[in-house]
């Protein structure tokens, strides 16, 4: 349960930083929260020559949100303040719901959203609900920014698109649509401490009419190699009026695009059935929450 | 490569000699020898080796000590106050049967003070869920629980931090 030899190196902003993972490229971990990476390097998964601590950066993290424009949030935000914040839960309410499901309170204040999708687990809570919000991802280097949705970001198990020299900076979430609602929740083995069997996001733009969708996203977690938009789901209920039928239709749909594994935390069979309890879930409550607004 | 590097550790500056790969709470106990931090599972699951930074309950078995220079670190041998008495949180455990084995208390009672800091009078579901990274292995949850309950009582009627 000992680590290896490393050399540590702590800048302080984003030029130091950019400048040492540019420098030491595939022979250096970025530690940001560390609550993947350190247990990986006990386990000698790997073993890094280079630790590039990014905690004493400031410009990547915290929230910020102008009305109108949406947010960004930087990669080394706290998932603890994503739970706490209020414009998360307002403007946000799903990855509000995913950052507080996340591990425990320890883990919560600890681990941080961007190496949540860096670490890319399939059964992570954060990418699902910033998925279903659209989110794009910003990617610097000593050569630049560029941009790219986190659907496109996230290649699959444990695998990310960052190339050699780059730094996941900030997740960019657009404004949410008036009448819209977002909702998050996940089945698992227990209640606390647990990794997810599902977990699922479902965000609804509803037309003014308060019944009929307009724009729906249902985003499926932990049953395929990375987060799995449905296709089928909106083909089922947008430019319709929502009812009960049209969810339990949705509900079977998104059952049937899983693609699930069998595993020590769930069979194939368990995770496709309790799919489908989570879309008829969350469709609900999503659409029940967006004729509030 | 060892290098000196300072740690204020409940309020005392220690001064002491790390590699980057060392743990923090390799450093507290074998270090500083202050013992009342333990190491449980290893791997951010058991809650055992709880300390504060800056407030906040952290996992100090997956924290590098080199990255808590400049910060307060808080452990359980902190709470004490000079003169022996214990902190409201610790007199409410012993009072509600709250310790069996005690290898659990010094990370259950951390991540209950940053809990009653943050919500001093939670409901049993908010305790509930506030300690659902501590694991008490002998299973004495509802003693905790209503330890952590009693202290939020008094903290708040006593104002005491």
């Amino acid at each position: 349960m000992y680590l290896n030899n490393f050399e540590y190196f702590a800048p302080k902003t984003p030029g130091e930083a950019l400048d040492l993972v540019g420098r030491m490229g595939n022979k250096a971990k970025v530690l940001a929260g560390g609550t993947d990476l350190i247990i990986m390097m006990k386990e000698k998964m790997i073993q890094p020559e280079y630790l590039i601590d990014i905690n004493n950066v400031k410009e990547f993290k915290g929230i910020s949100y102008e009305p109108g424009k949406g947010a960004v949030i930087g990669a080394a935000t706290k998932i603890s303040e994503l739970e706490y914040s209020p414009v998360i839960r307002d403007k946000y309410f799903a990855l509000h719901q995913a950052a507080g499901e996340l591990g425990s309170v320890q883990v919560r204040t600890m681990a941080t959203i961007g190496g949540n999708s860096c670490h890319a687990s399939p059964a992570a809570e954060t990418p699902t609900p910033l998925v279903a919000f659209g989110a794009k991802v910003v990617i610097s280097s000593v050569s630049g920014d560029r941009e790219l949705p986190l659907e496109e970001f996230i290649l699959g198990n444990r695998k990310n698109a960052l190339g050699e020299g780059e730094l996941l900076t900030q997740f960019i979430l657009p404004e949410p649509a008036p009448k819209s609602a977002s909702r998050y929740w996940y089945i698992g083995l227990r209640d606390a401490m647990e990794i997810d069997a599902v977990n699922m996001a479902v965000n609804i733009v509803l037309e003014n009419d308060g019944r009929t969708v307009k724009e729906l996203t249902l985003v499926m977690g932990s049953v395929s190699p990375r987060p799995l938009v449905s296709v089928e789901v909106p083909g089922i209920l947008v430019g319709k009026e929502f009812n009960s039928e049209l969810v339990e239709k949705a509900a079977q749909a998104a059952a049937g695009e899983a693609k699930p594994i069998s595993d020590i935390r769930a069979s194939a069979e368990y995770r496709r059935e309790v799919t489908a309890v989570l879309a008829r879930r969350l469709l609900q409550a999503a659409f029940d929450a967006a004729r509030e607004v | 490569m060892k290098q000196l590097i300072e740690l204020t550790i409940n309020n005392r500056v220690y001064e002491v000699p790390v590699s980057p790969k060392d743990l923090l709470a390799d450093v507290i106990r074998d270090k500083v020898r202050l013992t009342g931090t333990k190491k449980g599972c290893g791997q951010g699951d058991c809650g055992a080796c709880t300390v504060l930074i800056d407030g906040e309950p952290v996992l100090s078995c997956l924290t590098l000590a080199i990255a808590c220079q400049e910060k307060k670190i808080d452990t359980i041998e902190g709470l004490v106050a000079e003169d022996g008495q214990l902190h409201p949180i610790q007199q409410a455990y012993v009072d509600h049967g709250a310790v069996q084995c005690g290898f659990c208390t010094p990370g259950m009672i951390l991540t209950s003070k940053a809990l009653l800091d943050r919500n001093p009078k939670p409901s049993e579901e908010e305790i509930k869920r506030g300690i659902s990274g501590n694991i008490c292995r002998c299973t004495g949850y509802k003693k905790i629980v209503e330890a952590i309950f009693a202290a939020g009582e008094t903290i708040s009627t006593a104002g005491v931090k």
